[in-house]
């Protein structure tokens, strides 16, 4: 450990990071260079002793009880920190539903009294983890694929795009391919799904991808005994496969290669090259093995086609390499950004208790409105 | 205590709205109020380590990233290993009979030392980790590759932000600064704003700059092999297994490390009201008492449900409850419909009053008194809306029911002392010490459409006498009050109509 570590750890003020996220969230304290840890985002509802994941709320005040146990959970079995008055950084999506947004809050301030409260725009405190401060950031997580450039510290919020082409969509594809050898009871099947995509399952290259849709398609990898209450054969062709939906193009020629590009081209012609150049990936679908260089390829093909090279004089695609995990990265954004002692990005309890609400976005990345928050107090 | 293998029959509405059996329910003596785990402020009294039981100061735990350095987990299945000695192995090249014979003191068996799983039998020689010649500490940490990089990149952020809070100072002197330079971007005001609040402009290089991250066109291809070689998912790791080592995340199983375990720790709970503790527990780790425990427990009368008849509707059916009083003082009990409000009331010689404690301690110290950056502002949550609904009427006595004192020798007292009280025999079938068995009547719902086999619930306030022996400025001498709480039952399931 390092000196500058050890002296930050006994220091006083410890700020909380959390990145919730709708499969997993990562927590641990800002200044850390790696989350604590990463557990499934879910509870086990105390009335029904069922496990429920926490995303999957009927309403806000179901969310706000989901939450609380789940948060609950968070502070006193894997942060242990007793959260009155503490100061905590949630990393999330620009693209967070409001509702969640407001109830999240809600759930810290009124029932955990925290101190302070730092919304951290997931895909700007990505870029955090770079030292730079242009970056196309893809997050592909388990719920769906969003992306928001990042142009000299700016979101640019007007390209921003999102599909559901996620954890997951892969998670439904495989579990068509393997309806029949399944077990069919609940919450296991999914388990028993993310673990076969975990250990088995990759994406395949590009030319391969394309043999596939051929009368001829290529010999399947070797199948997997996948051992269990009953071993289930995990056929080669479901692994190769099972990542296909992320670059096939539905009619509307959308998949994850074409929302980089159609991002690009909502960029102004300036910023174009830069964000071609420094393309970040975040969350854990972008692990999967080949995931970058299909992209790559993908990317490079599309560019020459006929539907991009009229639009983009781009040849060149360059990716970063965070100083973490890509699925958590984020996390690592909020816990490098949030070291700094940024009174005017907060959200005091104060403030909170006096306006009841969370400020939108808009206004939160505005200055100046926070600025006159400080003045009027 | 049957309690904890039990479904809760009998639960009592907290005052958050929460619905939960009496053993999970806290009585906080200052506000009168029952409490609960939702309602009440949690905090962590001492972190200690479940397997050798050390507890340590907490800027120490913080120091140790709340991490036990002695003990470990498994990487496979996330069990405590054991350090395991083994003799160690004899040197090679050496005669060692010869020099044991030579040296007269003979020296002790040289031991070395391995960690092992006795769950799922994975050891550290497993892993290829090297035997230790100590049994505890030593063992290799595996540092995050990435640490100086991200360290670097923390110092820049703090240095970022003092620039942003000073030109977030000087904003304060210029306020209408204009940005039309950006407008070619067509970024909105509000980001061209944003970005002259903080953006680390590239001209701005400084020497404190970490080297910026350079994004590269070559990406490491997908192996060929896979597509050929089998795949042997025993030697795969799950993503548990991964997850539970977040920077390394390895793939295979003999890259698996040991991790340190994890703290656990003590945590004591507050009122939120008066601030005053409901429950905390010894400091050592090694005790189970608590220097606090303001159970409900032992403060509220209990309530089981003895029997029930079939539920039929349309039916009027018995219920024999047993009601129990836990205190040091005798209380009258009566039953009111769930309509009835629950504020305390206090009978004194002008009449029926109502006391609701948790105003009146406000009121007792001035808040104007204390100059206002000291006083705390009190959080309030809404309350849980309560979603239960009785699904019978019931039919409840309006006499009186005193329930003697808890006396721990009369347990063993055969004699049937019944302490002569005048019950109402309609009511009181039985009674025994501090305890007693009434008779009510219970009638499912007739316009409601209750299926066959649906479980019945049945709801009513209890009111019941209180001795408050907490002195306080208004009241030297123990304080008599009738505190009312509501409690629903769930008495059986219907059997069919009438
Ligand atoms: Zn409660
Ligand atoms: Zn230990
Ligand atoms: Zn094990
Ligand atoms: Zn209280």
């Amino acid at each position: 450990m390092s000196l500058y570590e050890g002296i930050r750890l006994i220091s006083d003020k410890q700020t909380v990071v959390f990145d919730i996220g709708s499969a997993y969230t990562k927590y641990g304290y800002a200044g850390e260079s790696v989350p604590r840890g990463i557990i499934k985002t879910e509870v086990k509802c105390p009335e029904s002793g069922k496990i429920r994941k926490v995303f999957s709320y009927e309403d806000s005040q179901d969310l706000y009880q989901l939450l609380v146990e789940f948060i609950h959970l968070l502070f006193f079995r894997h942060v242990v920190v007793s959260p009155k008055d503490i100061k905590v950084i949630i990393v999330e999506s620009i693209l967070t539903p409001t509702e969640f947004r407001d109830t999240l809050a809600k759930v810290f301030f009124r029932h955990f009294e925290i101190g302070s409260l730092m919304l951290a725009p997931s895909h700007l405190v990505a870029v955090s983890t770079l030292g730079v401060s242009t970056a196309l950031v893809l997050d592909v997580g388990y719920k769906e694929a969003t992306l928001i450039p990042i142009y000299e510290g700016v979101p640019v919020l007007k390209a921003w795009q999102a599909l559901p082409l996620a954890g997951h969509a892969v998670h439904e594809c495989i579990k068509k391919e393997l309806k029949t050898v399944l077990p069919n009871d609940g919450s296991d099947v999914e388990k028993t799904i993310e673990d076969i995509k975990v250990r088995t399952c990759f994406v395949t290259t590009i030319e391969r991808s394309l043999k596939l849709q051929t009368d001829e398609p290529p010999i399947a990898p070797p199948s997997v005994k996948y051992p269990g209450v009953k071993t289930i054969t995990v056929p080669g062709s479901v692994r190769e496969k099972a990542f296909e939906l992320l670059w096939e193009r539905d009619n509307d020629n959308l998949s994850v290669p074409t929302m980089i590009l159609d991002a690009i081209v909502k960029c102004p012609v300036d910023m174009r090259h830069p964000l071609a150049e420094n393309i970040l990936l975040i969350g854990g679908t972008t692990m999967a093995k080949g995931f970058l260089p299909r992209l790559k390829s993908e990317l490079l093909t599309l560019l020459k086609s006929n539907l991009y090279s009229e639009k983009l004089k781009i040849s060149t695609v360059k990716f970063h390499k965070a100083p973490s995990k890509a699925n958590y990265t984020a996390w690592l954004g909020g816990a490098i950004f949030g070291i700094a002692d940024l009174p005017l990005r907060c959200l005091t309890k104060e403030n909170y208790l006096m306006s009841n609400r969370v400020p939108d976005w808009a206004s939160l990345i505005d200055n100046q409105k926070s600025d006159s928050l400080i003045n009027s107090m | 205590m049957a309690y904890l293998f039990q479904p809760d029959y009998v639960r009592y509405v907290c005052s958050c709205g929460s619905v939960k059996p009496v053993s999970k329910i806290y009585f906080c003596r200052h506000c009168l109020k029952v409490r609960c785990g939702y309602c009440v402020c949690h905090e962590v009294d001492s972190h200690y380590c479940s397997n050798c039981m050390e507890n340590l100061p907490s800027p120490e735990v913080r120091l140790k990233k709340n991490k036990c350095s002695n003990c470990f987990e498994c990487p496979c299945c996330f069990q405590t290993l054991s350090t395991r000695a083994a003799p160690a192995p004899v040197r090679a090249g050496g005669n060692p009979s010869v020099e044991d014979t030579k040296s007269l003191a003979k020296p002790p068996p040289k031991k070395v030392y391995y960690l092992s799983c006795s769950f799922c039998r994975w050891t550290s020689r497993d892993a290829g980790i090297p035997d230790q010649f100590v049994a505890t500490g030593g063992w290799p940490e595996q540092e995050n590759p990435h640490l100086a990089r991200i360290v670097a990149l923390l110092e820049y952020h703090k240095i970022l932000a003092s620039r942003e809070r000073q030109q977030s100072e000087r904003k304060k002197f210029h306020p209408k600064r204009t940005y039309m330079q950006f407008e070619k971007f067509a970024m909105s005001s509000v980001m061209v704003r944003k970005r002259a609040g903080l953006c680390p402009l590239p001209q701005s290089q400084q020497s404190d700059y970490p080297q910026p991250a350079v994004a590269s066109e070559e990406v490491e291809e997908l192996s060929p092999d896979i597509f050929t070689q089998p795949l042997d998912i025993t030697k795969i790791t799950t993503l548990e297994q991964r997850l539970k080592h977040p920077d390394v995340q390895a793939e295979e199983i003999n890259q698996l490390r040991p991790q340190h375990k994890q703290f656990l720790m003590k945590r004591s709970q507050r009122c939120r009201v008066c601030e005053h503790n409901v429950c905390k527990p010894e400091y050592s780790p090694q005790s189970i008492k608590f220097k606090i425990q303001l159970a409900a427990f032992y403060h509220i009368p209990e309530v089981r449900i003895v029997t029930c008849e079939p539920l039929r509707i349309g039916q009027t059916s018995e219920l024999l409850l047993k009601l129990c009083n836990p205190t040091q003082h005798q209380t009258q009990i009566m039953l009111f419909p769930l309509s009835t409000s629950i504020t305390p009331t206090t009978v004194t010689a002008a009449g029926t009053k109502e006391v609701d404690r948790e105003n009146m301690q406000l009121g007792c110290e001035s808040p104007n008194l204390l100059p206002s950056l000291v006083r705390q502002i009190t959080v309030t949550e809404d309350p849980k809306p309560l979603k239960l609904s009785p699904q019978a009427e019931i039919i409840l006595p309006e006499s009186i029911l005193i329930l003697p004192p808890r006396d721990d020798a009369a347990e063993y007292d055969d004699t049937g002392d019944t302490h002569n009280f005048q019950d109402d025999p309609k009511l009181v079938v039985w009674r025994k010490g501090n305890k007693a068995v009434i008779r009510l009547l219970v009638k499912p719902n007739e316009d409601e459409q209750i299926e066959e086999g649906k479980e019945i619930t049945v709801g009513f306030v209890m009111q019941y006498g209180y001795v408050n022996t907490i002195a306080t400025l208004e009241h030297k001498e123990p304080q008599k009050l009738d505190l009312k709480i509501k409690l629903f039952l769930s008495i059986g399931k219907l059997v069919g109509s009438t």
